[in-house]
């Protein structure tokens, strides 16, 4: 007796693929961050440097030696200690004390040392970031 | 006889609207995405500058490093990057007290925060703690 083969339709269910293509949209929509700053720094390059935690405070000092802490413009460094100090009042955990210190490669002294000595006296640990690579 | 109006049909015409593409296009903008999002890592180094009261002259056998437009020294001898970090390392501050690991960082005349940026590295990278000299 022969057998009749079979012809089987499969089909591939694609019907959800849009839904789940646009969630996983969404996802990398929510998980990115886009960059808010405005400033604009070339950070030192240093082949030692190593991978640092995220930290809730910044300090940012741009080329043109412009002083920023969480993004607001200072007037001098005695609101970066003040602002420090009340930043870290806040949140006294492990990780509440680091501060991502970023400066453009080629500030002068005179803007950047006074600024991080006043981030120590604020009570916070300079976290300074730099670029990987040779100078 | 029926009129010409009473004779034509009722369409029954069903709108659909093509969403076979939707996922194609979906999918191209989430490789956009990919390709877009840039998975910074935070890269740098760690430095406590000590803060407390000022002190007049430093104590004996304190490391120096002088950095006087951007040209280095480590205890008044003339050094590159690359040597003060070897000779750093080879003072085994990891192990040593807590006043011994101070290193003295004076910066003098115009010196860049990339050159200051070499010396942090260094001396935080050698276990050592930088003490900052604040010029009069």
């Amino acid at each position: 007796m022969r057998r009749r083969k079979r012809r089987n339709n499969i089909q591939v269910p694609v019907a959800s693929m849009g839904d789940i293509a646009f969630l996983l949209i969404i996802f990398f929509m929510v998980c990115s961050n886009f960059i808010k700053d405005t400033m604009t720094f070339k950070l030192p390059a240093h082949p030692d440097v190593e991978k640092l935690e995220q930290a809730q405070i910044s300090v940012v000092i741009d080329e043109d030696g412009l002083i920023y802490l969480q993004g607001q413009k200072m007037e001098d460094v005695l609101a970066v200690q003040y602002g420090v100090s009340a930043l870290i009042k806040e949140d006294r955990g492990p990780r509440g004390r680091t501060v991502l210190f970023k400066c453009d490669r080629n500030v002068d002294k005179e803007v950047f040392q006074p600024v991080m000595a006043a981030i120590s006296e604020g009570g916070g640990i300079i976290a300074a970031l730099g670029e990987k690579g040779k100078r | 006889m029926p009129s010409g109006k009473d004779n034509r049909r009722k369409s029954n015409r069903e709108a659909d609207v093509p969403v076979s593409s939707f996922s194609d296009i979906a999918f191209l903008l989430i490789i956009f995405f990919i390709l877009v999002t840039s998975l910074s890592q935070t890269t740098g180094v760690l430095t406590e500058i000590p803060t407390g009261q000022k002190s007049e002259a430093p104590p004996e056998k304190t490391t120096i490093v002088n950095i006087h437009d951007d040209k280095i020294s480590l205890n008044d001898e003339e050094v590159t990057v690359n040597k003060l970090r070897d000779q750093l390392v080879g003072m085994d501050l990891h192990n040593k007290s807590d006043n011994e690991k101070v290193v003295l960082l004076e910066a003098s005349g115009s010196v860049t925060y990339q050159t200051y940026y070499d010396v942090i590295t260094a001396i935080s990278r050698a276990g050592g703690a930088v003490a900052v000299v604040e010029e009069e």
